[in-house]
């Protein structure tokens, strides 16, 4: 070996731990995980409920989520580890059986999200190729992030970062169509104060209500940004900054969009359309081509979707890891492929299971179960999520005075329990609401339980910490 | 010359490192950098199969996973000769190591590569390619021994 060996230098930054998310990358993965999560998905759901006013429904969920979400800040800052939610309560509670419960929960509602993200994926699809079916659609979107999960594709922070500038270019779209429209004189704003009571919901406070719980599932995703925690640079600042001030752009954008889309499309065509910002795109108030807006906006929702649906993919098995390495769940999790150096068996696990769920999902709907299946599985994810925002609110001022020694963020304690109380006001609802949607959470939950009794009565102490990867040995 | 041992926490290598201690010349390494990088936006930002540590569920943490891969590998260099140093980075698995080779001025980068079998030749694009097309110095990639044959009965 040609060696022109210089004098070894020492450098600067001799044993320092280098991190690699700077608060601005941790601002975009909030965003994009957030905003690709739903309003392309569920605004036809939220409008149906609300009726013209349904930007409320957005403004007032929004704030609840940015609230939880200064939660989550104060505690990652001080507990500043990829766990999240489990974390922090098993730090609050120390109770086994509670930390087993929400993790399995946060599981479950990150596998009905993906499902859930999966058929509307499979909705703006329909409108490039409706060629094959949509399940067939939504199966092979599933399966095709698995495998990008399992190289490693997912793994570019810039990737990332360019996937959230296409959502958010999607949403000035309809932001710009609806500016558009507005100066051609053609607005009604009186759409924008109109609370449809005719319906289900008898009364404006149901109705917004309604409204909230349905558009909640476009607030979701925040939680996921702990799996970057501890690889954030400076966690102290940049979390509040980024957490909350992600959530806030978040909610602004959103409830632009829900007074562009309401002022330029009648409720009604919303309300019954699968791809709901279609309709906005497809008013041809633009001067181009419907077919080429249309086109160019179904993509970017694909991406968009794509993006958030990719998160919960990546967390889902790095949950099950976490329970293996402890022997919480059988040690088959904790298997990291010698290669690839991703977790395989989670991977093609978590897979499988958003697969029974779109399957069994489809067949119930032809059987005339008369559900929505986006709906129904976005439910699913809202009801659970909701139970483990309360909870990590209430962990939250629990270890108030606790693990103080390092400087952390203090979220305002007044606006916790406003948060908590609309949480358990929206999820309290849900539940009224779609009653059914506790089986489907029971279902999945279920899962959870399967896989701690086969570990309990088959699995053999210890196989989760050494992970073993039998064909490499040392040379 | 500043030898860098990359690890992924495999027990390849762990196994790479061996080769490099088994056939070079202390004498010749004056210092040896152990880098270990965390993928933050993968699955499993890091594990750690060297070592028989056991994480605590559920705070495990990669940081840790990484720094005892790290040890373990700088283990193996134990009164051997050279400083060891040891470095944890985060990022793109590749860039990183490549970054450290330059940072460090180094003169060998050891990385352990792949499997056997089908993952090794499907997949392109894994981090020992990226490292031997773009490091700037020598880079040994140490493979895993082909399986033994079964005799024929």
């Amino acid at each position: 070996m040609a060696d022109a060996a210089t004098i070894p230098h020492q450098d600067e930054e001799d044993g320092e731990l280098k991190r690699s998310i700077t608060g601005r990358l941790l601002f975009f993965y909030t965003l994009g995980d957030v905003l690709g999560s739903g309003i392309y998905v569920l605004i036809g759901l939220v409008a149906a409920a609300v009726g013209g006013a349904f930007w409320i429904a957005f403004a007032l969920g929004v704030t609840v989520a940015a609230i939880t979400g200064a939660a989550y800040a104060e505690l990652v800052t001080k507990y500043p580890q990829a766990a999240g939610a489990s974390l922090y309560v098993n730090k609050a509670f120390g109770n086994r059986p509670l930390t087993f419960l929400v993790t399995v929960s946060f599981l479950a509602a990150s596998m009905a999200a993906s499902g859930s993200l999966a058929v509307g994926f499979a909705s703006y699809f329909d409108t490039l190729w409706s060629g094959p079916p949509a399940l067939l659609v939504s199966l092979v979107f599933v399966a095709l992030l698995v495998v990008v999960n399992f190289i490693g594709i997912t793994e570019s922070v810039w990737m990332n970062m360019l996937m959230t500038f296409v959502e958010v270019a999607g949403l000035l779209i309809v932001l710009v169509i609806g500016i558009v429209h507005i100066f051609q004189g053609n607005a009604d704003f009186g759409v924008l104060t109109q609370i449809d009571t005719s319906g289900d919901y008898g009364s404006p406070a149901l109705a917004v209500l309604a409204g909230i719980s349905f558009s909640f599932f476009a607030m979701t995703g925040f939680e996921n940004t702990a799996n970057v925690a501890e690889e954030t640079i400076d966690p102290y600042k940049s979390f509040p900054r980024s957490l909350v001030g992600g959530m806030v752009v978040a909610g602004l954008v959103y409830v632009l969009v829900s007074m562009a889309a309401a002022l330029t499309v009648p409720v009604e065509t919303l309300a019954n359309s699968d791809a709901a910002l279609l309709e906005v795109v497809k008013q041809g108030i633009l001067p181009f081509s419907t077919d080429f807006m249309t086109t160019l906006f179904s993509v970017i929702a694909l991406i968009a979707i794509t993006n958030t649906t990719l998160v919960t993919i990546v967390t889902q098995p790095r949950v099950l890891y976490g329970m293996a390495r402890e022997d919480v769940v059988p040690g088959v999790f904790a298997k990291i492929h010698p290669v690839r150096r991703s977790p395989w068996v989670g991977l093609i696990f978590s897979g499988a299971v958003v697969a029974s769920l779109l399957v069994i999902g489809t067949l119930v709907t032809e059987a005339g179960g008369g559900i929505d299946l986006v709906g129904r599985l976005a439910t699913v994810t809202v009801v659970l999520l909701l139970a483990i925002y309360a909870i990590v609110i209430v962990a939250c001022l629990k270890l108030r005075g606790q693990d103080e020694e390092n400087p952390f963020f203090r979220a305002n304690t007044p606006l916790l329990f406003v948060g908590l109380v609309g949480n358990l006001a929206i999820l309290y609802f849900t539940i009224y609401d779609d009653p059914h949607s506790l089986i489907w959470c029971a279902g999945l939950l279920g899962v959870g339980l399967v896989l701690f009794l086969a570990e309990y009565f088959f699995g053999s102490k210890g196989t989760g910490s050494r992970a073993p990867d039998l064909d490499s040995q040392e040379g | 010359m500043h030898v860098i041992v990359a690890t992924d926490g495999s027990r390849q290598s762990l196994a790479a490192a061996k080769h490099l201690k088994s056939f070079a010349d202390p004498t010749k390494v004056t210092e040896i950098s152990v880098i270990a990088v965390i993928r933050p936006l993968a699955s499993v930002a890091f594990a750690d199969d060297t070592s028989e540590g056991k994480a605590k569920w559920p705070d495990g943490s990669f940081r840790d996973a990484a720094q005892s891969a790290v040890d373990t590998i700088a283990a193996v260099f134990d009164g051997w000769g050279p400083k060891v140093n040891k470095r944890i980075r985060s990022g793109s698995a590749a860039n990183e190591i490549i970054k450290a080779a330059k940072q460090y001025d180094a003169g060998l980068v050891v990385v352990a590569a792949g499997g056997r079998g089908l993952s090794d030749s499907v997949l392109v694009g894994s981090t020992a390619q990226r490292v031997q097309h773009y490091a700037p110095c020598p880079v040994l990639v140490v493979r895993p021994a082909p399986k033994p044959r079964k005799p024929r009965s």
